[in-house]
């Protein structure tokens, strides 16, 4: 088929009381892809999501199904055309497990027998042995379990479209991503194309063809993970791509994203003898020193103070402090490299602007920089051997 | 025990007119109870579509059953409605209405939002969320209801004898009047045993209507 099997044209929202929800929304979705809507709370996902099945009435623009202009079609037609799946499940609690997976073949006047039968095959599509649920009434299943059939009651009619709203959203991180597996392969064995509204960014890159990310009702950039990992197109991207962004050019990292942010520091009035002990106790070889007001004075190395103490002296650890260069939170990661490989390897503190300590940047911490990089571009590479596996 | 013998054989002698009084109470019973389910039921169901109609739906049930029911009998008469039957009808009708009102209008506020959000996004009709979604799902609440309704009228209709309604209250009233605890207790044992009859009949339908997937 040629075009796109969904097509949003302007598309936008503005609720009775004035919010502007979603604006300007314009995308198209192709048969068998699969697309997750993200972005942060308050963006407009839901609500975009529930313009599709005319849940909710956009108030301009237009979306086109197979070409149709959609309000050409009754919403409850519309409906039983498209699967629905929330967050809160929704199981009818009064139906049985076979009732609820077939609930739009009912409604569509599906036989009973046919409808069983259909139960009966979704259910074992999941590995849920089907004579021992079909009977069995939601509240006897783990929330896990409910939404397993929630997936699978999106599925009994067969929809070309499958709108999916935070569907993991309640669920354990473990069940999560069970799910979030079974879902993909489902996508993968009965190529349907899924709408996925999420506000987590790992199930995002796990799920999507394609990502739509939103802010404020708008979309501020759609592309593929690796393209959206890649190419973030803006600060907003990339805050919200949050710690996936390592596979950026360590260029674009600021001190901020990768510094330790609690360091250790001590006063400059602080004795000698109690310094040597904070450093032994917390196995670092220097100090930040700190005035009593929390500027930052300089650093004190475990030499300097061992020779003071030998030749005993009696002073606060300020004395003893060295300045060195700092870093601003908002500073490049690769100045830090410069500071260290000009002299002062042991670390570089970052100082705010009123001249508070507010981190420490570490040879270990540009190592640690370093590897995941390294770890995410390689896995970045060759994601498709490692789904052909899973999928075999 | 000269008490239960005497009651006894007032019960043998005067059967004729005890079953009379037991029928004409299932009567003052019976009807105002059907018409509060006609009427109460979907009216409630109707304001909560139309939001703007609960208010005063529930507004004049709860004035009705805030009236002292002594006074609602006289209210009936002072409204020239006379004695006899029909005013007592009608006072236990608009008396039972106020827990049917109040319990369909919470069950069905009450059913899930995520339920019936899975229902409407699966294509149901405005229809068929009220039939195969709100209705089976509430109606243990709607049961529970229209159980406190009849309890209360069983109890109000011995009462409806102060107009002329006859009924057991009847009997109460006539041996009262001839100081014959034999004639009361012929009209309060059948009183109480429907009380009771009434109360364990709507337990039972409220467990049979409950589908299995609601049960604890
Ligand atoms: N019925 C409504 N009336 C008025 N404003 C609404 C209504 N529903 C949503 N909104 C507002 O529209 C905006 C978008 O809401 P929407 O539910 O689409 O966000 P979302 O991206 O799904 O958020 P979340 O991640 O929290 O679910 C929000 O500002 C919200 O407060
Ligand atoms: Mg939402």
């Amino acid at each position: 088929m040629a075009g796109s099997l969904l097509k949003f044209e302007n598309v936008g929202k503005v609720y009775p009381d004035g919010t502007r929800a979603v604006s300007q929304f314009t995308l198209d979705i192709h048969q068998g892809e699969f697309v997750v809507l993200i972005g942060p709370s308050g963006c407009g996902k839901t609500t975009t999501l529930r313009m599709v099945n005319r849940l909710i009435e956009p108030s301009s623009g237009t979306i086109l199904l197979d070409g149709q202009d959609f309000r050409q079609v009754r919403p409850v037609e519309l409906r039983r055309r498209l699967g629905y799946v929330i967050q809160r499940i929704g199981l009818m609690p009064h139906l049985s497990i076979a009732d609820n997976i077939t609930f739009v073949p009912k409604l569509k006047k599906v036989s009973q027998k046919a409808r069983r039968s259909r139960a009966y095959e979704l259910l074992e599509l999941v590995g849920l042995e089907p004579s021992a649920y079909m009977d069995r009434y939601p509240n006897e299943l783990s929330g896990g379990q409910q939404q397993r059939i929630g997936v699978l009651r999106a599925l009994a009619h067969d929809p070309d479209i499958i709108l999916m709203d935070e569907p993991f959203g309640a669920l354990d991180p473990l069940m999560r991503e069970q799910l979030q597996e079974e879902v993909k392969r489902l996508q993968r064995a009965v190529s349907k194309t899924i709408i996925f509204v999420t506000h987590d960014m790992d199930e995002a890159l796990t799920m999507a063809d394609r990502i739509v990310l939103m802010r404020e009702g708008e979309i501020v950039q759609v592309g593929t993970p690796e393209e959206m990992l890649r190419r973030p197109k803006d600060a907003f991207v990339t805050q919200f791509i949050g710690r996936h962004r390592m596979l950026r050019q360590a260029s674009e990292v600021t001190v901020d994203e990768v510094m330790l942010t609690h360091p250790v520091t001590v006063p400059a009035d602080l004795g000698l003898a109690r310094s040597l002990d904070a450093m032994r106790r917390r196995r670092v070889d220097s100090l930040l020193v700190v005035q009593r007001d929390g500027s930052f004075c300089g650093v004190v190395r475990l030499p300097l103070v061992q020779d003071a103490m030998n030749l005993g002296r009696e002073c606060g650890v300020g004395e003893l402090a060295e300045t060195c260069k700092t870093l601003c939170p908002q500073d490049l990661v690769l100045e830090a490299m410069h500071i260290m490989l000009e002299g002062q390897p042991s670390g570089v503190p970052v100082v705010d602007e009123s001249a508070h300590v507010v981190g420490l940047v570490t040879r270990g911490t540009l190592v640690g920089l370093l590897g995941d990089a390294l770890k995410r571009a390689h896995e970045a590479e060759s994601p498709s051997t490692e789904t052909a596996d899973q999928w075999a | 025990m000269v008490l239960i013998q005497h009651t006894w054989q007032f019960f043998l002698s005067h059967s004729h007119q005890v079953v009379k009084a037991t029928l004409q109470q299932l009567y003052l019973v019976g009807i105002p109870m059907g018409l509060a389910v006609i009427v109460a039921i979907p009216l409630t169901i109707l304001s909560t579509r139309v939001k703007a109609l609960y208010g005063p739906v529930i507004w004049f049930a709860n004035a009705m059953q805030t009236i002292p029911s002594l006074a609602l009998l006289a209210l009936m008469i002072a409204m020239g409605m006379g004695i006899g039957t029909v005013p007592a009808v009608v006072a236990l009708f608009l008396y039972a209405l106020m827990p049917i009102v109040r319990n369909t209008y919470v069950g069905i506020q009450g059913v899930d939002e995520g339920v019936k959000d899975a229902a409407r996004g699966m294509g149901v009709t405005t229809w068929q969320l009220l039939l195969i979604v709100e209705l089976p799902l509430a109606l243990r609440v709607i049961i529970a209801g229209v159980r406190s309704a009849l309890v209360a009228t069983v109890g109000f209709a011995t009462l409806a004898a102060l107009i002329g309604a006859g009924g057991l209250g009847n009997l109460i009233m006539e041996g009262m009047g001839m100081a014959s605890n034999s004639i009361v207790l012929a009209g309060t044992i059948p009183a109480i045993i429907l009380a009771f009859l009434a109360d364990g009949v709507m337990g039972r339908v409220e467990k049979a209507l409950t589908p299995r997937g609601l049960r604890v």
